[in-house]
């Protein structure tokens, strides 16, 4: 198993507890939480990959290339992002219901 | 266009425009409806009457037509006039009636709530007819003769609150309906030969050497004369005319000499050589005519509802126009028809006066009302009775005289003989109804004056005439003129329709109109002996035998025998129709509403509004998908 696999693995583990926490938490905020995790997974995978399986780093230069990086500092700012957007809402939601519950939030039942 | 053209989408649009106007915006308005109504008429009669002029000619015609809508190479639906001096005397004759009809109207109907209503129908009327009469080809006269059709039914169902009059519109336009089916497909038959069926072009097929097989003319005649039987209310097809009495008298008036019934004599006596082609069609159509001219005539001899008295001899005056049209004579047929136009108005308005005046229909009821207080409507009833029997100087008499000189010429002793009685009892039936109404019954006489007495101040007498009824009487008395003045129309007309056919002169009295007048005076005769004299019995000879009374009253069971046939199949028919609709159509697109509802329901359980299935959803189909696309990866 080469180095590449623990780093997916772990990757696969995190994206499964985020999932997990994202489906089983009934807290808006837990949600939110289980989701960022989700996030620094697929920012893991996206390292891993093109830090170790070549990708580019098989280019001409040989040398390892730093666009993984890029991307997961963009990623961690889309998730700053996010989660600001989605705590105002939270915020709003708790104003409006007087609950961040996500089973009181069931209007759309049809 | 040309003047011509223009003066008859004048003599069809004015009335058009009338009806629409009066039903859309002066519903609310009576007095400026009628006003808009008779302005409309009184438009298109003069217009009718310039036509008459410009083609006054003989030999003369019109004929413009514009085709707007082409279907293939041999056919179009085209729409235009066709004007001679059959078609604009007529268009004259419509609008001079229904014009009549319109200023009488003013006074009968006056204070009914439908009054704007009438005349929006009878401006319908009026356009219909002035429509089929001056029409060009002959889908353009079915449309029109369908029009007319409706227009009829409106009115004679115009009082629809009430059930007799809704069920008798039902009637008229349900069994006119069952001639119109044979009319249609006559017409689609000569269109199919012909192309474009322009009256002309028909009648130029007819003749000999024509386009037109005598397999085919004697199909599509026998097919066309249904649709006649229907509308001009002859043989088999005649019982809705006397039900049709349940509309205004008015309408009556209107529906009985110039429109509706006039509209199948005029189109055998338009398609006149079409049908004289057919010789086995037309020999039919002496006979049917004859059996309806008699058979009627024993119908109205027991009648004793004035209007239905009226209406069996109308059926019988048609019968005879179409026994003229028969034996080969258009101008006898056509000259009935106007002069029948004239005096049968004419009855049916001073009917409408004593009517109005004793709010019954019933002869023996308005005897006992002082009816010859109704000036007006006593010289009415008179002179068209007088012109109906065939007395001399009125204008039945030259018109029928024409008729029975027709058909002498053509048939046998025998039909000449028929219809020599079919005269004697027509004179015996009017001048029955006169007697009936004008001479106050010896016991009832008294018995009427002494209530006369009692009512005092409140009695005729006192009454005193409304603009509306002076109307009435005015219309009454022109058209009572008229009857004196239609009867020398005969030569004018017959060089015209027909040139080069013998005229004959209106006083020519020769063996066949002596003994006319002979059975006209015995009919008369006959009826002031049973009716009109003191201490008369007032009983006919045909109601001494309850049998013979019961009989020819009701129609001699015609409606009876279709009752027990026809109607009972048609409700049967439509009661299995119901069922199928009820249970198997409603069934079926219940089915369907039901099945959408309950699935609706079903599918409704997945969107619980929680979001969190939704998610587990979403990552489990991702899954899925990226499993199959794994495997479409790793596969080559």
């Amino acid at each position: 198993m080469s180095q590449l696999h623990w780093y997916l693995l772990v990757a696969v583990l995190l994206f499964c507890i985020g999932l997990y926490g994202l489906v089983q938490r009934r807290s808006l905020i837990a949600m939110l939480i289980a989701l960022e995790l989700m996030l620094a997974a697929i920012s893991l995978n996206v390292v891993a990959i093109t830090s170790l399986a070549g990708g580019d780093a098989e280019s001409a230069t040989g040398n390892v290339s730093s666009a993984g990086q890029v991307v997961a500092v963009i990623l961690i700012g889309v998730a700053a992002a996010e989660g600001a957007i989605a705590l105002s809402l939270f915020v709003a939601i708790q104003r409006e219901v007087q609950s961040i519950n996500v089973e009181d939030l069931s209007e759309l039942k049809g | 266009m040309t003047g011509p053209t223009l003066a008859a989408l004048l003599a069809q649009f004015a009335p058009l425009a009338a009806c629409a106007v009066v039903l859309v915006a002066l519903r609310g308005r009576p007095r400026t409806a009628a006003a808009l109504a008779i302005a409309g008429m009184a438009v298109s009669f003069a217009a009718s009457a310039w036509l008459v002029a410009a083609v006054a000619v003989p030999g003369r015609s019109f004929l413009a037509q514009t085709v707007f809508l082409p279907v293939d190479q041999a056919h179009s639906l085209a729409f235009g006039v066709l004007l001679d001096t059959l078609s604009t005397t007529m268009a004259l004759v419509v609008s001079a009636v229904t014009l009549a009809v319109m200023v009488y109207s003013t006074g009968y109907m006056a204070g009914d709530p439908g009054f704007a209503r009438y005349y929006g129908f009878l401006a319908l009327f009026g356009w219909a007819m002035q429509g089929l009469v001056l029409s060009a080809n002959l889908l353009q006269t079915l449309a029109f003769w369908e029009l007319v059709g409706l227009a009829s039914f409106l009115l004679i169902g115009f009082w629809f609150e009430r059930a007799a009059p809704a069920a008798a519109a039902r009637k008229a336009f349900i069994m006119t309906r069952v001639g119109d089916v044979g009319f249609l497909l006559g017409v689609l038959l000569l269109i199919r030969t012909l192309g474009l069926a322009t009256i002309p072009d028909v009648i130029a097929a007819a003749a000999p050497g024509g386009a037109l097989t005598g397999r085919t003319i004697a199909v599509a005649a026998a097919l066309l004369l249904m649709g006649v039987i229907g509308k001009s209310a002859q043989g088999p097809l005649f019982t809705w005319l006397p039900d049709a009495m349940e509309g205004p008298t008015p309408v009556s008036a209107l529906l009985h000499s110039a429109t509706m019934v006039a509209a199948g004599v005029y189109l055998v006596a338009r398609l006149h050589p079409l049908f004289l082609a057919a010789p086995d069609v037309m020999r039919g159509l002496l006979w049917l005519a004859i059996a309806t001219a008699l058979a009627t005539a024993t119908m109205a001899m027991v009648a004793t509802d004035i209007k239905r008295v009226l209406a069996y001899s109308t059926i019988s005056q048609l019968a005879y126009m179409l026994m003229g049209l028969a034996a080969g004579s258009v101008t006898a047929g056509y000259f009935h028809l106007v002069t029948h136009a004239g005096f049968k108005a004419l009855l049916f308005l001073s009917a409408g006066i004593f009517i109005h005046h004793a709010h019954s229909n019933d002869m023996r009821e308005i005897a006992g009302r002082d009816p010859r207080a109704q000036r007006a409507g006593a010289i009415g009833l008179v002179a068209g009775s007088a012109a109906l029997a065939g007395v001399i100087p009125f204008a039945g008499y030259f018109s029928k005289e024409a008729i029975l000189g027709a058909v002498g010429a053509h048939g046998t002793t025998l039909v000449l003989a028929l219809a020599y009685a079919g005269a004697a009892l027509t004179a015996y039936y009017s001048f029955r109804m006169v007697f009936l109404t004008l001479m106050p019954a010896g016991a009832g006489a008294t018995e009427a004056g002494g209530a006369h007495g009692g009512h005092g101040g409140t009695g005729a007498p006192a009454h005193r005439r409304t603009p509306g009824e002076r109307a009435m009487g005015v219309t009454v008395l022109v058209l009572a003129a008229l009857t004196l003045v239609l009867g020398y129309l005969g030569p004018w007309l017959g060089v015209r329709l027909l040139p080069g056919e013998a005229v004959r002169e209106p006083f020519e009295l020769g063996t066949g109109a002596l003994v006319a007048l002979a059975l006209v005076a015995a009919g008369i005769g006959l009826a002031w002996i049973e009716f009109g004299r003191a201490g008369a019995p007032r009983i006919g000879f045909l109601e001494r035998v309850p049998a013979l009374a019961r009989f020819c009253g009701d129609n001699w069971y015609l409606d009876r025998l279709y009752r027990a046939t026809v109607v009972r199949w048609a409700a049967a028919l439509a009661r299995a129709a119901q069922w199928n609709d009820r249970t198997v159509v409603d069934g079926a697109t219940d089915g369907v509403a039901n099945g959408t509802v309950g699935g609706g329901r079903l599918l409704a359980l997945v969107q619980n509004g929680n979001v969190q299935a939704y998610l587990t959803v979403a990552a489990l189909l991702l899954a899925a998908l990226a499993y199959a696309l794994g495997r479409v990866a790793v596969a080559p």
